[in-house]
Parts: C-alpha cells; structure tokens; sequence
C-alpha cells in the first residue's frame, strides 16, 4: 500500500493520543515513563514514518 | 432515501433556499470566529501562558465563547444543514421564501441582542452585562437585553421547524402513500425533540429570568430555573450531534465510496433519541440540593438508555464506511481502513470526528454515573468531555461538512482541499493535547470556570506528570484548535470568493444497502411518538419540579406569596397528578 502524504498525516494524528497516553497506561504497571522518554519515542516514530515516507510515498521509485 | 438534485447543483435547482442556507453558515462561521478567539483567550489566561485580559473580565469572555459557539454557531449550522436536507430530500422548495427570511431574520436579531448584552460586560460603565456563562441560570443575573435576544433566537428556531414541516406537509399530500425520505424523517424528529425540550427554557425565560431581570418579580426559585435550564441543557447536546449523525448517516457512507447500511436502523436511533433525549436533565444536577436522589437515579438510569442508539450509530456508521472501503478495493480485517478516501477533508473531519466521538462517550459515561459523577463534578474534566462532543463531534463534523456543502450552495468549488485536510488534522491534534489534559486535571481537582486556578500554599498533584506539563498541553492545544479556525475560515471564504462551476462537487447520495421498504410503517408515526416522548417526560419532571416549587419557596422562590389563581391552579395540578401516581402505584403493587 503506498504511503500518501494524506495516509501519514492521518498516523502522525493518531500517534500523538498514544503518545500522550503512554505514560498512563505504562503506569498502569507501575513503570514511571519520563516524559522525555515519550518525546524520543514519538520522535523515533516520526523518523521512521520520515524514511518510510521516502522510500514508498507518493513520488518515490519504490511506490511507482 | 431520495437521491433528488441528481444531475444539477442545488444552488441552481433551489436557488432561494440555497441563499438561506448561505445566510445561515454566514452567521454560524461568523460566530465560530469570535468564539473561537474567546477560547485562545480563555486558556492561554487560566494556564498563566499569556494574560490580556483583567481576570474579572474572563467570565464575559467565558460567556461569549460558550453563548457564540454552543448555541448561535452550532445552531445557524445546523439550520442551514436541515433547510438543504429538506428541500434536497423531499425534492421541492420552501412553502415561503419570504417565512424562511424571518425566522433567519428573527434568529440574527436575536443573537445581535444577545451578543451586544455580552460584549457589554467589556465596558463598566455601559450598564450593561450578561456574565452569565452558557448555562444562563439564576442566582447570576444577566441584562434583559440577553434574555429577550435568547427568547428571539429560540422563537426563531420554533419557526425554522414550522418551515420545514409546511415542507413536508405539503409533499405529503403528493405522496400520500410513500415513506418519509430518511434526511427528512431526521429533521422532523429532531425538531420535535427541540420543541419538547425547550419549553423548559422558555419557560425559565419567559416567566422568570426576563421579569426577574426587569425589576417586575423581586427574585425567582432558583433550583427551579436551573431544573428548567437542563431540562433544555442536556437535550440540546443532541440538538448538535443529530444535524452531525445526518451528515454521518447520509453523507459520510457516500464520501467514503459507500452506502448507508440501513435506513431503518437510522430511524430507530433518531426515533430513540426523541424519546430519550428530555427526560435525562437532572443528572447535570447530582448534587443540587432540593431534588430526591430517587429522581436522580430514574435520571442517571435513562441517560445510560441513551448509550444504545449511540452505539447502534457506531456500528451502522462504521459498517457502512468500512462497505465504503472494499466498494474502493479494500481488504482483510484492518487492511481496508488504508482504501478509505484519506485525501478528502470532508471525509477525514468527519472520521476523525467520530473516533474523538467515541472517547467523549467514555467520559460521559462517568459524569452520568451518580456515584462517580462526585469525583469529577465541576472540575475540568466536564469541559475536557463536552470538548470531545459538541468541540469535536459536532464542531469538526459541521467544518468538514462544509468543504462539501458549501461548494453546493455557492457553485464553486473548494479552494483547497490540502489546507481543509490540514486543517482537520489540526483540530484533531489540537483538542486531543487540551481534551486530554483537561481530564486528567479534573481528576486532579482542578475547578472549571476559573481564571486563576493557581493557589497559594496548595499544590494539585497528579498522578502521573505535573501540572506544568497539562497547563502547556492546555495552552498548545487552544493554540492549535484557533489556528485551525483560522485555516477554516480563510478556506471557506477564498470557496466562496472562487469562480462559479459547472459540477462544483459531487452532490449525488445513493440508496441505502438496506432501503425504508422493509421496516414497519410505525416507525414513520411522528404524532405518536411524539405522544410517547411527552409521556415520557411528564413521567420524569412531574413530581421533582413539585418537590422544587413546594420545598424551595414557591415559583418565584424566597418564600414570597404566589398569586391566588396560580397558587389554585397549582394545587390542583399537583392534587390530580399525586392521585393518578397513588393509583398507579397501587394498581403496579
């Protein structure tokens, strides 16, 4: 399925409640998530969306 | 569903009713500006982010932001949603173009009045104010001016549904044989809903709050006019999200390349939320003083009722998107949600919409529950909530709606569809950081309606996090959702401004999957459900609006002396009705 830049907008959306939440749900089991923590994992998130992005968006050799 | 308008635009089949719809989005995007500027302003003050106001002015701006956004943008909105229904769905025009301008006229005046009454709290000396926030109950008193522009607006909305039922009325003795068309039938039984339910308000208006204010009565009861307000309160949550559940019902399965899963599944639910709707008020009121807790556990036992054509929608609107998605090629479990139209920002708001739907369900939940209710009671959790509602269920589904509606009435195609896509992105992103924070800092104890929620010598403890970081959340958020608007608008008006075209948008709406023909005939019976809706009611506000008259001090409260013939009057109302609930009871028993 080719990555459209409406489809990644559509997942950086989505990420940002999981991202917001997951200190909460990790508490859940008595992990004390710092938020830095939740930063890097969201920035991670959008690197790798980032590379996808360029390797099957829309424009790319791979998605043609 | 009738697929009228097929094959020319509705701005040239009805041109007169496609001027009203246009005058009333006017007003709706109008008030949604200034509203939403309001809102920057009210959270960018109570987070400490940037103060531009005097803290004594927040509650004018409060007042504002709740009054310009919950009832004028939402309802013009939806006005002109329903006028567009009905003439599209029934296939004719308005019985009168000239009535359909007086209740746009009547409305318009109204919210003008309104609207000066409150930007008068900004001028001291004027004399003039209405800080009464939306939920415009005594002891706060508000300038007469305010509540005869309220009494216009809603008398204004009476007209509107007379409009569209002379409407029906007028197709039906064409088609005496023929089933309501669905966006028709949703209309009406919304409408009728709306005039049950704001007889409370006028009520509360009309007899109370304007003497009141005028100097004519000396004071008024005050449990009684809060009861009447959420009479109408909770009601007119449903108010908003019926005009959404339309356009998820009927546009969105269509948007997404689709059909409706079944029509008569829609009737039920809007049949269901005409019957639930009204008799619910009372659980806004868990720890008023002055009302049995029986009553408010028949309250809180009817709002959980109302759960069920919410999740019947739920799955209709998702089955039929999700048929939508493998009409497109989609497959597998999940697969299919990536074939959904994702470019469309007219179908993106409303998906997104309907997700955040889905968690302002869940908060609701525990603000219905009696017991739980107490932990969260006004503290910010419940804006966090009606943010999630009418601020993203409602409000984001009307924005996207827009990108394909006004296209219709205007003849010109949406100026750009990438900034609409980022535009209801951003509202997504945006009220998930303030939504989200606002729960958690209820949870937190946090007060609403506060400018300054910051104490000396007490600190709020969360358990996760700081209030630091809610505060920014709450402050980035309000940022991202006016810049939103901001986007909205400026698209909105460059469509407007944009050449005229033959074939602005696709305007065409199929059949449902599953059509009116096999459902029960009942369900097309308005009077009697109407009837039932009303039974319903007096079964739940009889005998607590007694309790309050009788324990609170009289109508007009503060132990002053009734007049004889109403007095009369009221006794025998309540003799018969205690009579005919002791016969009941013992024929039950």
């Amino acid at each position: 399925m080719k990555l459209t830049k409406a489809r990644a907008l559509i997942l950086i959306a989505f990420s940002v409640p999981i991202a917001i939440e997951l200190r909460t749900v990790a508490g859940f089991f008595n992990v004390e998530l710092p938020l830095i923590a939740v930063a890097v994992i969201e920035f991670l998130f959008l690197a790798l969306l980032f590379v996808l992005y360029g390797l099957y968006g829309e424009g790319s050799e791979s998605a043609a | 569903m009738a697929t009228a308008s097929g094959g020319s635009e509705f701005v040239d089949k009805f041109p007169d009713e496609a001027a009203i719809v246009k005058a009333s989005f006017l007003i709706a995007f109008v008030s949604l500006g200034i509203g939403a500027f309001f809102g920057l302003i009210q959270a960018l003050h109570r987070t400490d982010v940037l103060r531009v106001i005097d803290s004594a002015d927040y509650y004018t701006v409060l007042t504002g932001h709740g009054v310009l956004l919950a009832i004028v943008f939402t309802i013009f909105f939806l006005c002109g949603v329903f006028h567009w229904a009905i003439a599209r769905s029934l296939d004719r025009p308005a019985e009168s173009a000239l009535f359909s301008w007086a209740w746009v006229g009547l409305m318009t005046t109204g919210t003008v009045l309104a609207t000066v009454a409150i930007l008068g709290g900004f001028v001291p000396n004027l004399g003039m104010s209405a800080d009464v926030l939306f939920t415009f109950y005594a002891p706060l008193q508000a300038h007469p001016i305010f509540y005869i522009g309220l009494a216009m607006f809603i008398v204004g909305t009476w007209l509107s549904g007379a409009d569209w039922f002379l409407s029906y009325r007028a197709w039906r003795q064409d088609h005496p044989d023929e089933r309501i068309p669905l966006q028709t039938f949703m209309v009406l039984t919304t409408m009728i809903m709306w005039y049950i339910s704001t007889l409370g308000v006028a009520v509360s208006v009309v007899f109370f709050l304007i003497p009141w204010s005028l100097g004519l009565i000396e004071s008024v009861n005050p449990l009684l006019t809060r009861t009447l307000f959420w009479y109408f309160g909770h009601p007119i949550v449903y108010f908003w999200l019926m005009p959404a559940y339309l356009l998820w019902y009927t546009v969105l399965p269509k948007l997404a390349g689709g059909r409706l899963f079944s029509d008569p599944l829609a009737r039920v639910v809007f049949l269901l939320f005409l019957l639930l709707s009204t008799p619910v008020g009372i659980h806004h009121q868990y720890l008023d003083p002055g009302i049995a807790e029986g009553f408010k556990f028949i309250a809180m036992t009817n709002t959980m009722f109302l759960l069920l054509p919410s999740l019947l929608t739920a799955f209709t609107v998702v089955a039929s998107v999700e048929h939508g998605a493998r009409q497109r090629g989609g497959k597998g479990y999940l697969r299919w949600l990536g074939a959904l139209p994702w470019r469309d920002p007219a179908f993106t708001g409303m998906a997104l919409a309907g997700a955040m739907f889905a968690a302002g369900g869940f908060s609701g939940m525990i603000n219905a529950g009696m017991n739980i209710n107490y932990l969260i009671h006004n503290t910010l959790w419940v804006p966090g909530h009606f943010h999630l509602t009418v601020g993203t269920a409602v409000a984001l589904t009307m924005m996207a709606g827009s990108y394909w509606l006004v296209p219709q009435v205007t003849g010109t195609k949406l100026y750009s569809r990438p900034i609409g896509l980022l535009q209801v992105i951003m509202w997504f992103v945006g009220m998930v950081f303030m939504s989200n924070a606002m729960h958690r800092a209820g949870l937190a104890g946090i007060p609403r309606r506060t400018a300054e929620p910051q104490y000396q010598n007490f600190e709020f403890l969360t358990p996760i996090g700081s209030i630091f970081e809610l505060r920014v959340q709450i402050a980035l958020g309000g940022t991202l959702l006016f810049l939103s608007v901001v986007l909205f608008l400026f698209n909105i008006l460059l469509t407007s401004l944009g050449e005229e075209s033959d074939r602005p948008v696709d305007s065409y709406l199929p059949e449902p999957l599953s059509g009116p023909e096999g459902s029960p005939r009942i369900l097309d019976n308005l009077a009697m459900w109407t009837g039932i809706a009303a039974v319903l009611v007096v079964l739940a506000y009889t005998l607590p609006l007694a309790g309050i008259i009788q324990n609170g001090g009289g109508l007009f409260g503060g132990g002053l002396p009734v007049p004889a013939t109403v007095s009369a009057g009221f006794d025998l109302v309540m003799t018969t009705v205690t009579s005919a609930f002791n016969t009941l009871w013992g024929v039950v028993a």
